[in-house]
């Protein structure tokens, strides 16, 4: 039907800004991330009489993503150039820098984490999605959620301190 | 008392019901050791979330949006525009034309545009021509001819007349249930924006005169230099054959 599919186009390009977070928290570079959105927006326009309205559009479109990292984009992503300059602001001061830094560090010791690590992170910690949610993206249990999400933070923080103590 | 890493972790995330949160805070003021756990937990998860945060600011490429128009298309069609359209000054106050047959625009749109299904009329009033679209027939002839306080005849409507930054005369219309945007160049009307019109069950709801889609407002916001056309400055405008002046 004409009038749901366009609802449909218009609540997922307003999701996109998360989607491509999402997939920026799970690749490791930013052509990658924005090529694996843009599977997952084809993919699931191709699949729309899949939605279910009245559920959560956010984790279906998770879900879609996911799976094209598995089964598409991860096979020929890039590794390289993940710390290639990115367009920044015109300001360099101590705090901007040191706030720079930082997240560098973090977008390096996300690219060492195992993907399921990666990406219950970039569901959890990166979009904030509740446990439940983020269960169901994943079609994991939730008490498995849970252990993984534990088992990721801590080999993430161990990634950081490494680098603590360090410097690169 | 004992409080393992896992609730702590829960706790920090906000995914403790009341009584496991109450618990969790005893612990806190009891023990240092596990305050401190589960700050580290709200550092990492802060720190995790700032490092990705700014993707959300960042512009999105046009090729990722649901309803990308084809390539090289000029044509930007919204579907989007429907319950929250602005409210609109006086001027836009049409009569309610109730249900118009809405047979006129032409097949071709759909297929090239993807947008909507249309019956394929007659005699198309838009066309499409070298990636433009372009007024033909009854919406090319009221777009010359009648000025927007004539009393309405036939199926189009037209709204307001303006001159853009550029020097051209561009004027807002409505064809059934479509509505869009046409300007004067090279001795046709050219079709910048073509939108869906809102559900005529809306139409109840609606504001007077508030029917015009967001996207053909938009539009107009865009290109309008200064005010928009009075009777006088249209009648003159349409003596000059609309011609950039």
């Amino acid at each position: 039907m004409k009038t749901m599919s366009a609802d449909l186009e218009n609540d997922i390009a307003a999701l996109l800004p998360r989607l491509r977070r999402f997939a920026r928290s799970i690749t490791f570079h930013r052509e990658d991330a924005d090529d694996l959105v843009q599977i997952a927006v084809e993919r699931a326009l191709t699949r729309a009489e899949q939605w279910q309205p009245g559920t959560r559009l956010d984790s279906w479109m998770f879900r879609i993503v996911k799976n094209a990292w598995i089964d598409e984009i991860r096979s020929r992503a890039r590794r390289s150039e993940l710390f290639a300059p990115e367009e920044e602001g015109g300001h360099v001061g101590d705090d901007y820098a040191a706030a720079h830094q930082q997240r560098m560090a973090v977008e390096k010791a996300m690219s060492l984490l195992s993907d399921d690590h990666r990406m219950v992170i970039g569901l959890v910690l990166v979009d904030g999605l509740p446990y439940k949610e983020a269960a169901e993206v994943l079609d994991i249990p939730i008490g498995t959620l849970t252990s993984r999400l534990a088992r990721a933070r801590e080999a993430l923080q161990e990634l950081l301190s490494d680098r603590a103590r360090k410097p690169i | 008392m004992n409080v393992d890493d896992e609730t702590l972790m829960a706790y920090a995330d906000g995914e403790l019901a009341l009584e496991q949160r109450a618990r969790v805070e005893q612990a806190m003021r009891d023990d240092p050791r596990v305050a401190a756990a589960v700050e580290r937990h709200r550092a990492l998860r802060a720190d995790v979330f700032a490092a990705f945060a700014g993707v959300l600011d960042e512009p999105v490429p046009e090729r990722l949006q649901p309803a990308a128009p084809a390539p090289r298309s000029p044509v930007r069609v919204d579907v989007l525009a429907q319950a929250n359209a602005r409210p609109l000054p006086a001027r836009w106050a049409w009569p309610r034309w109730g249900a118009i047959a809405a047979s006129l625009a032409a097949g071709v749109l759909a297929g090239a545009l993807g947008w909507q299904q249309l019956r394929s009329g007659e005699a198309s009033p838009i066309v499409q021509q070298g990636g433009e679209l372009l007024a033909r027939g009854e919406l090319a002839d009221a777009l010359s001819q009648r000025l927007a306080s004539d009393a309405p005849a036939g199926q189009v409507r037209l709204g307001l007349s303006f001159r853009t930054k550029e020097g051209a005369y561009c004027r807002s219309f409505k064809l059934g249930a479509t509505a869009g945007l046409a300007c004067r160049e090279d001795g046709s009307w050219r079709i910048p924006v073509l939108a869906q019109d809102q559900a005529p069950e809306q139409a109840g709801y609606r504001q007077a005169g508030s029917d015009m889609p967001a996207a053909v407002l938009d539009a107009i916001d865009q290109r309008i230099a200064g005010a928009s056309l009075d009777a006088a400055a249209e009648r003159a405008a349409r003596e000059h054959g609309w011609q950039r002046r």
